[in-house]
């Protein structure tokens, strides 16, 4: 559906995107994921025609579009703000690009008219100034504005990045639904990780530039590619050689003790498996705990690690700081990475066999 | 903000100072001065008299200047918007080659405004002008008189006064969120819808702005009709200053100065009406800075670029041949003829050495930094107690201290003149007119409105927990103010008192109604000169305070505004003055009613 091989973008001497090639399905629900500055909303905007690479192609449905302007490559685009109009009304934002190419009035206005009703937005709302409208109600405007002209795709750069938590999860949801609700191809900038992983068909996480891994939100978050990916998403506690080594000696798995090693918070437990599984427990000390009201999280050190992980309240007993404390985990969930390139280990040169 | 209770303000010996002395200032020199031409207008002997306004229809004279400053106003807010508009998408919203040497020729009038535009003009393009010299020598037909009357008025004032283009129009431009720009594009639309349909709405309660102060400056208009009108064409001011210099037709001068002043408050209150309806700024909190537009088509951006340079020749010209001929000699500046023998620093050094030349340099300096820093210093108490207390005090204070925005200074000057011109228990039985201090007093008048709205704005970004931190330990009120809120305006204040300065240096119209004979400030002599009183010299001493005046504003003008300009987007300075308008909309315009540097030091903020 979408393609971009080979993309490079540079602003005079910085070079934002070195190399980039990226393949994003028909239908799907695609997130560029990082941080600040990493080079995924300059990703998009070349996607969206109103950055020119200087090197590379971009494709939709099989068609070179890397030198169409914006509005020749059949993408709609949601801004950051929404970028209505503040000068026109509701109806007229919509129809603007309706307008532009000349539609008859009353196929606009029809066009328009059906494209809101399927956003949700009453007639009584098409009437109205764009800053009467509540946060939730404009960026159903910005989708029904980028809509109506059908564009193949749908591009998204970080709609609900200035929104307040509570209505950014809200319409976290509604905007999942009316991208189903369309089925159609939807690029997503944001570097909220959790937005990302809630979300998303498939996830490209970036960094300076470069994409670190691509996969569906599980496979980034359970099996992250790099180092980087692996503390970019989800929290997890850094793991020192000795933890690692007494872990070896503990369980007998023939884990690397120059890797850079990571346990995810929740894969840590201060009570041993339930139901036979071949969780370890390493000796350590409660270093501090924070109450949460549904849980509370433990830092405990053992062998110098520092392991955070979560104890549900549940009404259970709650070791205190300072006590003593034992970690169960199991080796499989380790993390690894290359200490020099931070590429992951893979799981086959770990595998040591069992006597 | 909470109102304070009336009562517990006054309970402040401060504030029962302050609030003495501002009511008697504002009783004697803005409140009194124009109700008494009211009285003198309508009635003359104690009862209702409509005989002024008889004498008025029945002046052929009157009815025709009237006639004419409506027309002007009118043509003039049509031009001015032509090429303000265009300038300022030159500069700010195209891809313009060589945009910032552009930017800088239509700046010039940022330093050069008022009579000494007019004057410099006349220099060159008048009857005995430069241009208008050698041009006679090319075409031999040509009327030596060609640059008069309603075309040579207009095209001056047009000039002139895209300075408040310059300032508004281009800000709220810069406000303009570029998602919305590249929204358009991505939905299809192309260069020109954008501009029309996108940008140019956005701008429209700016451009409104912008026209009802064009319409005011050309309706208000002295200098350029004076200097540049002719006698076929004159307009309202420089027939009420005609009517005030002879007392049997004074009530028709006042007549007419009220006529304009209502003019005025009429357009004000239309403009203010205009601000509040309709939203038309971004509404979203993240903005993205707006990038410049190429003009994709061949033709359009050959056509604007040569426009531009065109505009900017017109712009460039008069401030290049003023400098250049400052160093001429007298027959070069008859001739025209200009020669690299002829050009000697004897022109500087006769003015700056001679008794005649440079004391109107010297009155001008004294009058302007004297009416400056009184009205600085002065308005710094008023200005932070109508920050600090809220209440209808308080609000009819700072909407009579607003008098002098909304009438034009012609009224203002003519209304001291007649309330002073006799003993006046008001100024503790003194004469006022024909005096040295009555041109001060309305000096300080005129920077009334600018520098408390400028000194208010300064003294409400002060963070107040600053304020709350030292009374907590025992500050009181004149402790707190002059260790730590003075300190703090004190830039601001530094830099409204050099604006004030700059824009009272050259100041003419109110200094033609209310200068001693003997003392007279730069802006009159210049007027002189271009009446041919003084010769050659008196032409090139025009010159030489053209280019002194320049050096002087536009040295001000770097200070205070342009060290934190041009270092590229995301600039944390804070500035010492806050820019120009920082709220969307400009409000009233600063001296809007003096033609040419309306806006110069105008930036309102509210």
């Amino acid at each position: 559906m979408i393609r971009l091989d080979n993309i490079e973008v540079s602003f005079g001497d910085f070079t934002a995107i070195p190399h980039l090639d990226l393949h994003v399905r028909p239908g799907e629900f695609f997130t560029l994921l990082g941080p600040s500055g990493c080079g995924k909303t300059t990703a998009l905007r070349t996607l969206a025609g109103f950055i020119q690479p200087s090197k590379g192609t971009v494709s939709v449905d099989g068609k070179d579009v890397t030198r169409l302007p914006s509005d020749k490559r059949q993408v709609g685009m949601v801004f950051q703000n929404y970028a209505l109009f503040p000068s026109m009304s509701v109806w007229e934002n919509i129809a603007f690009g309706l307008r532009v190419r000349k539609e008859k009035p009353a196929d606009s206005d029809h066009m328009v008219r059906d494209i809101a009703r399927r956003v949700e937005l009453s007639d009584e709302q098409l009437a109205k100034n764009v800053a009467e409208l509540s946060g939730g109600q404009q960026q159903r405007v910005a989708v029904a504005r980028a809509l109506v002209l059908r564009p193949k795709i749908l591009l998204l750069d970080e709609p609900l990045s200035n929104l307040d938590a509570k209505l950014r999860h809200q319409l976290r949801q509604q905007l999942k639904d009316l991208q189903s609700q369309f089925g159609i191809t939807t690029v997503y900038v944001t570097h909220d990780q959790d937005e990302a992983l809630a979300m998303s068909d498939r996830v490209a996480v970036f960094n300076k530039g470069v994409v670190e891994q691509v996969g569906t939100p599980q496979e980034i978050y359970d099996r992250s590619a790099t180092e980087f990916v692996c503390n970019f998403i989800g929290d997890s506690s850094a793991l020192t050689p000795e933890f690692v080594a007494d872990l070896n000696r503990r369980s007998g798995a023939g884990l690397s003790t120059d890797a850079s090693s990571y346990l995810r918070v929740e894969k840590a437990s201060l009570h041993p498996d339930t139901d036979g599984g071949n969780a370890v427990g390493l000796p350590g000390t409660v270093v501090s705990r924070t109450y949460h009201g549904l849980h509370s999280r433990y830092v405990v050190r053992s062998h110098g690690s520092d392991i955070r992980l979560l104890v549900r309240e549940d009404g259970g007993p709650q070791p205190e700081p300072g006590s003593d404390a034992t970690v169960y985990l199991r080796p499989e969930h380790i993390l690894q990475y290359h200490p020099a390139t931070g590429r992951a280990l893979e799981r086959e040169d770990q595998a040591v066999p069992l006597p | 903000m909470s109102g304070t209770p009336v009562r517990s303000m006054a309970r402040s010996p401060f504030v029962l100072v302050v609030g003495v002395v501002l009511t008697w200032f504002i009783a004697a020199f803005l409140v009194w001065p124009n109700v008494n031409i009211l009285m003198a207008t309508f009635f003359p002997d104690g009862s209702f008299s409509g005989r002024a306004a008889e004498k008025l229809f029945s002046s052929q004279r009157a009815m025709k200047a009237l006639g004419n400053s409506f027309l002007l106003a009118v043509a003039l807010s049509i031009t001015v918007n032509l090429v303000g508009i265009f300038i300022v998408l030159v500069t700010h919203y195209f891809r313009i080659r060589g945009s910032r040497i552009l930017f800088l020729g239509y700046a010039s009038t940022f330093i050069y405004g008022g009579i000494v535009l007019a004057a410099g003009y006349k220099f060159i393009y008048g009857d005995k002008g430069i241009v208008t010299s050698l041009l006679v020598k090319v075409f031999p037909g040509l009327d030596p008189g060609w640059f008069s009357g309603f075309f040579a008025v207009l095209v001056v004032m047009t000039f002139a006064t895209t300075t408040n283009h310059m300032l508004f129009v281009a800000n709220a431009l810069k406000g303009i969120d570029y998602q919305t720009v590249e929204a358009a594009r991505n939905l299809g639309g192309s260069t020109w819808t954008i501009l029309r349909r996108i940008v140019l709405p956005m701008l429209k309660p700016t451009l409104f702005a912008v026209t009802i102060l064009s319409f005011l400056t050309g309706l208000g208009a002295l200098s350029a009709p004076q200097v540049l009108g002719g006698r076929d064409f004159q307009t309202i001011t420089p027939m009420i200053l005609t009517f005030t210099n002879s007392p049997t037709s004074r009530d028709l001068a006042a007549l007419l100065a009220v006529i304009l002043g209502v003019a005025t408050i009429l357009m004000l209150a239309v403009m203010s009406r205009l601000e509040k309806g309709g939203t038309y700024f971004s509404v979203s909190k993240v903005s993205s800075a707006l990038q410049k537009q190429q003009i994709t088509s061949p033709v359009a951006n050959a056509v604007v670029h040569t426009l531009a340079y065109l505009l900017f020749a017109v712009y460039t010209l008069p401030v290049l041949l003023i400098v250049l001929y400052s160093f001429a000699d007298g027959a070069a500046i008859q001739t025209g003829q200009l020669s690299l023998g002829s050009l000697t620093l004897e022109n500087y050094a006769r003015v700056l050495t001679q008794q005649s030349g440079l004391r109107p340099f010297i009155v001008s300096v004294v009058y302007s930094a004297l009416a400056a820093l009184i009205a600085v210093g002065g308005l710094l108490f008023v200005a932070r107690l109508l920050q600090k207390y809220r209440n209808w005090v308080s609000t009819a204070f700072e909407y009579l201290l607003h008098i002098p925005w909304i009438l034009p200074s012609a009224l203002l000057a003519l209304g001291l003149i007649i309330s002073y011109d006799h003993p006046n228990p008001m100024v503790g039985g003194a004469v006022l007119t024909g005096t040295t201090v009555i041109l001060l007093i309305a000096f300080v008048t005129v920077k009334i409105p600018f520098t408390l709205r400028m000194l208010k704005a300064s003294f409400a970004s002060v963070n107040s927990s600053l304020e709350e931190a030292a009374a907590i330990m025992g500050a009181k009120t004149l402790y707190v103010f002059r260790r730590i809120l003075l300190p703090l305006v004190l830039p601001a204040a530094a830099a409204i008192t050099a604006l004030n300065f700059n824009s009272l240096l050259d100041d003419y119209d109110t200094a033609i109604f209310l200068a001693h004979p003997l003392v007279q400030p730069l802006g009159l002599v210049i007027k002189a000169n271009t009446d041919g009183a003084e010769g050659t010299e008196g032409i090139a001493n025009t010159f030489v305070y053209t280019v002194l005046l320049m050096v002087i504003t536009g040295i001000t003008m770097y200070l205070v505004y342009g060290r934190s300009r041009g270092k590229g987007p995301g600039k944390k300075r804070l500035p010492a003055v806050p820019p120009p308008a920082a709220v969307p909309g400009p409000a009233l315009g600063g001296d809007m009613m003096s033609d040419g540097d309306a806006g110069k030091a105008a930036a309102p903020v509210r």
